[in-house]
């Protein structure tokens, strides 16, 4: 295992995987940063059901380009260029879950729940990593993220006690998103994953990732009374 | 030391504005949500910048 700490000036000296894998796990997180906002500015910024919910929104779609803006900046101090991402349609994100549009308030709230959560466990797995200039981006990030999580929480309650249409609405989006959530944590025994801690970038493997984020969002989605999803039903990376 | 990326300064630079704005239309209609020629006012701001970046005309903003 690779145990050093490496900053901007080392970059050159690294093994090629290193390089490699850098830029790539880079471009991939500038992509779902931009990737959020693509998703429902376009339809929840008219339609979020108050005023303040569309101020909300924009201010949420303003954290995730300020997001993209410092990964874009540490990605092209090593000389990778990720701007083509801003303006790719949804269809070709990287992440599956990304390409779409969001065209009703339960999937935004939702998404905040249950996406931005991966956000964050993706994040995470970049705490007191390898790479020294990204590590020094994340406590901001994430503590952006968090809001959008609780954000996201509190208006999927909101819709759960306004009445049985609404908690229906809720568990509609819970089970559309749920299983989206599970694969973006990628396959079981991939052998990429492997290499990245290998390299120090990230620290848990994708199953561990998948199950503890399991852990975490199966009781919350309990307390507020909605049914936890079958995990291994419209799944497409297991 | 790597070679950075061409007009990555510029690019920062301007998401950087791009974010100071948004928060800026924002910050000014929270407090006035119940008045609706001001927080009207702030949403068309917010939907106007976010157009743009939306529209992803990366060259057009670095010239």
């Amino acid at each position: 295992m690779f145990t050093d700490k490496i900053e901007l000036k080392d970059f050159d000296k690294m093994d090629p995987e290193y390089k490699e894998l850098l830029g790539h796990v880079l471009t991939i997180q500038a992509d779902c940063e931009i990737g959020g906002p693509h998703l429902y500015v376009e339809k929840m910024l008219p339609a979020a059901p108050t005023k303040l919910d569309q101020l909300i929104v924009a201010r949420t779609a303003a954290e995730e380009i300020d997001h993209f803006r410092k990964v874009a900046r540490v990605a092209g101090d090593i000389g990778v260029d990720v701007s083509f991402v801003l303006s790719q349609p949804n269809e070709k994100r990287f992440v599956d879950t990304f390409r779409g549009l969001i065209t009703t308030w339960e999937d935004n709230a939702v998404f905040g729940f249950l996406i931005d959560r991966v956000g964050r466990y993706q994040l995470e797995e970049f705490y007191d990593c390898s790479y020294l200039p990204l590590q020094r981006i994340l406590p901001d990030i994430v503590t952006e993220e968090l809001g959008h999580i609780e954000y996201g929480y509190n208006k999927t309650v909101e819709l759960i006690e306004s009445g049985d249409e609404g908690k229906a609405k809720a568990q509609k989006a819970i089970d559309y998103w749920y299983v989206r959530a599970l694969d973006m944590f990628g396959r079981t025994g991939s052998k990429r994953s492997d290499r990245y801690r290998y390299w120090g970038l990230k620290r848990r493997s994708n199953e561990q990732a998948r199950q503890d984020y399991m852990n975490e969002v199966n009781p919350i989605l309990k307390k507020i009374g909605l049914k936890v999803p079958d995990p291994n039903v419209g799944r497409h990376y297991i | 030391m790597p070679q950075p990326v061409e007009n990555l300064d510029k690019l920062d630079e301007h998401l950087k504005a791009v974010v100071q704005a948004l928060h800026s239309a924002v910050k000014q209609g929270i407090p006035h949500v119940r008045e609706p020629q001001i927080v009207d006012k702030a949403v068309a701001d917010c939907k106007e910048i976010l157009d743009e970046i939306m529209a992803g005309k990366v060259k057009e903003w670095l010239n």
